[in-house]
This record gives C-alpha cells, structure tokens and sequence, in this order.
C-alpha cells in the first residue's frame, strides 16, 4: 500500500489542508503517515538558559495534535499512523522519506491571514526536497492542492 | 568547550574574585582613644548625596607629606586621628576620582580651637562632579550595551560581560598608557557593586523551581481548570489567567509560561477554538502576576535588595494594584476575544480526553508534596526572616538545600538547571551600570528629572512608573531596573513623602507591565511564541500588539490609581 507522509501542525485552521489529504489518500488506497517536528532552537533566542525539559513537553503536544488528526482520518476512512520527530524540519523530513518508503509527501502551505511562511517560500521548499528525496511534493493551501512537484528521474549515462 | 561552560568557568571565577575580596582583611582603622585629637566632618555631593571613598588628607601649611588620612564613609563622614597638633595653619585635601579636587584651609584660630577641645568637627564639604574621559568612556559602554541587548545583536550576557570587561580595560590599561582621565572605576570598587543578596536568592529560587517543575503541576492545574470550565471558554481564559499570574508571582512567569503555553495550547485546539485566546491573556497575566511578590520578578528580586523592600511589603503595597490590573486586563480579554468564546465545544472523544488528561497529569506526587511543604516554609521563612533581620536570600538558601536533601535528586541536574546565564549576566551589569554611577551619569540623569518633577511625588510617580512602563515595551527590563535603582534612590532623597518607597514600587509596576508591550518586551513572551510557532496557531508581533500594547497602558494606568490611593 502506497504511503503519503504529511507533516502537520494540527489546529482548526489545518483542517480545510488535512481534509484534502485525506481525499488524496482514499483516492490512492494509501496510508497516511502523519508526521509532527518539534524544534526547540528558539530558545537561543532568550537570554535564560533551558531550564524546563521543554522538548518532552512538545512532544507531549505534538502526540496530542497529532493523535486529533489520526481520528479526524480515521472518521474519513482513512488509516493514519502518527510520528514525532525532533529537530530541524527540513533535515527530519529528508530522513523520515527514506526510512518510510514514502511515496508521495504533502506539505501543507498556511492561509496567508495566519501564516509565518509565504508560498514562495513553501514552494521553493518542496521543490528543493522533491529534487533532494526523489519523491513527489504536493503543496496544498486551504484545502486545494497549488502545485506538485515531481523529481526529474535521475540522467541515464551513456552507452 | 560549549558557551555554557565558559559562562559556568566565570562565575566561578567572579564568585572567587569576590570572595578574596571580601576576606581580604581590611586596614586596621587606629582606635580614636589612641590619640588626643580628632578632626570629622562630611563630605556630601552638590544635590547633597553622602560621597563614599573620597580621599581626605591633612598637612601642615603648604607641606606635601601629609600628617593624616583617611576615607570617607558609606555616609559620607570621616574622621582623622592625631596624637598632637603642630603649631600653625593647616590644610585638608580631598580628593575622588570624578570630583573636583578641593583644598580647604584651616586657619590658625580654628586649629586653637581645635586643641584646646580636644575633637573638632567641620562644616559639610560639597564635592562638584567632574566630566571627565572616563565618564564619556563608560556612558559609551554603557549605552552600547542597552543597544546591542535591544536589538539583540549580542546575547544579553555576552554584551553585558564585553560592557565589563571593556570598563576595566579602559580604567586600567587606557588611564595607564592613554590618559589618566580615563580611569572609571577600579576592580575592588566594581566588586562591591555586585549585589550578592541578588545572585544568591535568584539561584536559590532557581534550585526549587526545577524541582517544582518537575512535577507537573502547572500542566494538572490547567487541565482541571479546563474540567472546571466545562467548555465555557472564556471562563477558562481567565482561569488561566488567575492561575498564571499566581503561579508567576511564587515562582517565575519564564518558567511558567514553558511549562503552560504546550497544556494551553492543546486545550485550546480540542476546544476548537484559536489557543491564543488562552495564551495571549496567560502571557499578559503572568507578566503583571510577579509584581505581587519579592520573588515574582527578577526586576522585584533587584528593587527588593537595594531598597531593601522585604516580601510583606511588597504583598502590602502591590498587590492590590495587581488585582485591580489584573480585573481589567479579564474585561479587556473578554472582549477582545469575544468571537471565540462562542466557537468552543467540547468535541473530545473519550480517547483523547485521556490522552489529554495523561499529558497533565502529576508526574512525582511524593515529590510534589515535598517540594509543596518546603516552599511554603521559603514563603514563612520570607516574613519571619523579616523579623530577625535575615535577607530573603537566606530562606531561599535553606529551602533550596533542604529540598536537595530531602529529595536527593540528580545533582548535577540541579546545578545545570541553575541559570547561569542570568547571573553572570546580573553580576557583569552590576558593573556597567556601577561604572556609570562611579562617573556620575546617574546622577546626572537624576537631577535632570529631579528638575523636571520637581517636589511632586504624583508627577514623580506617573514619570517613573510610565517612563519605566514605556521603555520596558523595547528594552529588557531588567538593565532597565538596575540603571533606574540610582535615580529613584536620588529621587526618594530628595522628594518629600517619597522616603514611603512609592517610587520603588511605580519602578516594580512600570518594569513587569512594560513587558506587555510588544513580543520582544519580555522573555516569557519570546519564549511563548517559539512554542506557539510549532503550531498551527503562532503569536505573530502583530497579534500580540493589538492586545498587548492597549494592556500595557491600561495597567500602568490602574497601576497608578493604586499607588495614589495606597500612598
């Protein structure tokens, strides 16, 4: 069974984005592999130390975000496993493509209201790791899927 | 070797420094009944501030070797001893780095009169500051370490300790080789700006915060308060409110907010409704919480010192304003989210809600009740100590010790869980902003707004507490409270009815609910939103402005009906 790995950050406004991978993965029979990154790098942004073992506490959010999407998938008739990862987005999705066989991956861009990201930016990223994984990128923003990215098969040599 | 141990490595090395400079043993002072004569007097600054360290030196006439000296006092006064009084005039030198020099003669009638008396005092000396090289070196210094922590080019710590480290290049090497002009301030004199009782009630609370925390006690309170409510959201915003404010004024509103905003922010997505109308007001809430207590705020920990403000005080005097800035900033709240408080429902499956329920519940209930008991004896040990004269550092100390025995956790999880950063960021800007004081850019300020108000303790009071308000909005409040401690010291001395510490308190208010400004106003706002960035849902500068700058200003006003009313 194909696999289609989407990150997400959960939420009320990441619905509109999760209901149109969940058409996805019924149109292609796939599983869903839901994916949270914790990331705390922010810190160094404060002059206090880490005192609280803050990462734990966003797994524990992440788990929690993530385990209302599985059901939201599972109402959809869609069966979702669910994983978090630490560290730097771009790093830990690249691994987590490989150790997952994973055949397609939707990244989900922000309503351009709330959003810390452009489209730009979201495109150029999947472009890049499309290019990078070897795996088709679907970019997709309220509810509709923008552009997808499909990776140049890689040059023949030769003969 | 990490940042993290190179800082470890100087506070070591600071404490040491200090350490040898408080055992070394000071100059015998000779016994006055040794001799048959004194001489004593006052020397006091032209706004009439005692002068401490000033050098006074007596000579016979126009001789240069001088009969006696001495130094003057924390309060000014000095006294020189002599065992006989040579015949003729005579004249008094004194001397401080950044004053003008004076020579004073005494004339033959009065050194008579002197003898046959046996001790003579004489009149106040008024030493008038002096603008030198070093009062421009160290205002440079000084100002380009507020700069580079407000627009955060450097880390706090790191920019406080270059700001150090450049004094005393300048006071030694630049008043060696350049000009002595430059001289600011020396090393043993910089030592005694450090104000210890900071450094180690700040650790001591440090110890038992990260025992507290582990608890996870925050994360249970906010999810019973989310039982509580029952799905009426904006009842749980100010619940959430309440307890944040509470919590940040007995521990601190950084820890708070880490360990509050992940629970919030889950509450807030199985509500179905934007978590950031929970965590905006916890955010604004446990900023203006902490000013309630001595421990509430590392600002309220460094007034509390120097002014020597106890915790009772503190409870007396503040927290009535908190109340009533608290009650507003609920209405405000409410209305500003009012949309999303009709949007929530409780939409959990059973699943969930456990789920929920298992990321909230208490981790160490042994543990939590140990740590519940020695706390409340620190809060006892606050009022009591009061009484007796102990420091709030000393409790905090006992508590912090008692719970390390009692609980025998990972020590060396402990020491880590100390934020060094912060105190040897304390200590480094103890000396910048000593260095600014030694030259005389404190007090320059200080009658500069001294004129402005005048002798009006209300206008004093509204220019302290919004001025301080104001500026917190940009800069970190807490360089901004230990470069006002001086001016509001000068203030109080010189405004009367001030001597009740009202402008101590406006300092505490305008500082904490300055931080409401912006994001960048404080860091538990900072910290907030990186955690809030990993969702779906991130405080942007803009979202947080719209709410926090009309409460900032609404708070600073309740806060000053409060100290009119309270003083």
């Amino acid at each position: 069974m194909p696999t289609i790995l989407y990150p997400t950050r959960g939420g009320r406004s990441s619905y509109p984005n999760q209901e149109r991978v969940f058409a996805l993965a019924r149109e292609r029979q796939a599983d869903l592999l839901l994916l949270y990154v914790t990331n705390v790098e922010f810190l160094g942004l404060v002059a206090r130390a880490k005192v609280v073992d803050l990462e734990e506490q966003l797994d524990n959010m992440g788990e929690f975000l993530l385990a209302m999407a599985q059901e939201r998938a599972e109402q959809a008739g869609v069966r979702a496993e669910t994983l978090v990862r630490r560290g730097e987005f771009r790093q830990v999705l690249g691994e987590v493509v490989a150790e997952y066989a994973v055949d397609t991956v939707v990244l989900g861009a922000p309503s351009e209201k709330t959003g810390l990201t452009t489209l730009d930016f979201m495109r150029t990223l999947c472009a890049e790791l499309s290019a990078e994984t070897g795996v088709p990128f679907l970019l997709v923003q309220d509810g509709e899927i923008v552009e997808t990215f499909i990776p140049s098969p890689p040059e023949q040599a030769d003969d | 070797m990490t940042p993290s141990r190179v800082l470890t490595i100087l506070t070591l090395w600071i404490l040491a420094l200090a350490l040898w400079g408080a055992q070394t043993p000071p100059v015998r002072a000779a016994d006055p009944q040794d001799f048959a004569y004194t001489l004593g007097g006052q020397v006091s600054d032209p706004q009439g501030q005692p002068i401490e360290g000033a050098h006074i030196a007596l000579y016979p006439g126009k001789d240069t070797q001088p009969l006696a000296e001495t130094e003057s006092l924390s309060d000014g006064t000095w006294q020189i001893s002599l065992s006989e009084i040579p015949l003729g005039e005579l004249r008094l030198h004194i001397s401080r780095p950044h004053y003008q020099e004076q020579d004073i003669s005494i004339h033959s009638a009065l050194v008579q009169e002197w003898r046959s008396s046996g001790s003579y005092v004489m009149e106040g000396i008024t030493l008038k500051r002096r603008v030198t090289a070093g009062f421009w070196a160290a205002t440079v210094v000084f100002l380009g370490v507020l700069l580079l922590i407000a627009f955060e080019k450097l880390h706090s710590t790191t920019a406080a300790l270059t700001g150090a480290s450049l004094i005393f290049l300048v006071s030694y090497f630049g008043s060696a080789w350049i000009s002595p002009n430059l001289y600011i301030i020396d090393f043993e004199r910089a030592l005694e700006y450090i104000n210890w009782e900071v450094i180690l009630l700040v650790m001591a609370m440090m110890i038992m915060i990260a025992i507290i925390e582990d608890t996870g006690i925050f994360q249970w309170l906010a999810f019973q308060a989310y039982r509580f409510s029952r799905g009426r959201a904006w009842l749980l915003a100010l619940i959430l409110m309440a307890l944040t404010a509470v919590a940040s004024a007995l521990l601190d509103n950084f820890t708070t907010m880490l360990l509050m905003t992940p629970i919030s922010l889950q509450i807030g997505v199985a509500l179905g409704i934007n978590p950031l109308a929970l965590i905006i007001p916890e955010v604004l809430a446990s900023n203006v919480g902490g000013i309630s207590t001595l421990v509430g705020t590392p600002t309220n920990i460094l007034i509390g010192a120097y002014a020597d403000i106890g915790f009772t005080d503190f409870l007396n005097y503040e927290t009535g304003g908190v109340l009533m800035a608290l009650t507003v900033m609920g209405a405000f709240v409410l209305y500003h989210y009012r949309d999303e408080w009709h949007k929530a429902g409780n939409t959990l499956s059973p699943a969930l809600y456990k789920r929920l329920q298992e990321n909230a519940r208490i981790a160490d209930p042994q543990a939590l009740a140990k740590a519940l008991t020695v706390f409340t004896l620190v809060m006892v040990g606050f009022v009591v100590g009061e009484h007796v004269g102990a420091p709030p550092a000393v409790p905090a100390l006992i508590g912090a010790s008692a719970l390390l025995i009692w609980l025998k956790p990972d020590v060396h999880h402990m020491i880590k869980a100390v934020d060094w950063t912060t105190l040897v960021f304390f200590m480094a800007l103890f000396i910048v902003v000593g260095a600014v004081q030694e030259v005389g850019l404190i007090s320059l300020i200080a009658v500069t707004m001294s004129k402005a108000v005048g002798t009006n303790l209300p206008l004093a009071t509204f220019a302290v507490l919004f001025g301080t308000g104001t500026l917190s909005v940009f800069i970190a409040n807490i360089p901004l409270a230990a470069s006002m401690l001086p001016i509001v010291e000068f203030l109080t001395g010189s405004i009367p009815g001030a001597n009740s510490k009202v402008l101590y308190y406006a300092l505490s208010m305008g500082a904490a609910m300055g931080g409401n400004g912006t994001l960048i106003g404080g860091e538990a706002n900072l910290v907030t939103a990186g955690i809030t960035a990993q969702t779906d849902s991130p405080i942007t500068f803009r979202e947080f402005i719209k709410i926090g700058l009309p409460v900032t200003y609404l708070t600073l006003f309740v806060g000053y009906l409060w100290l009119l009313i309270r003083f």
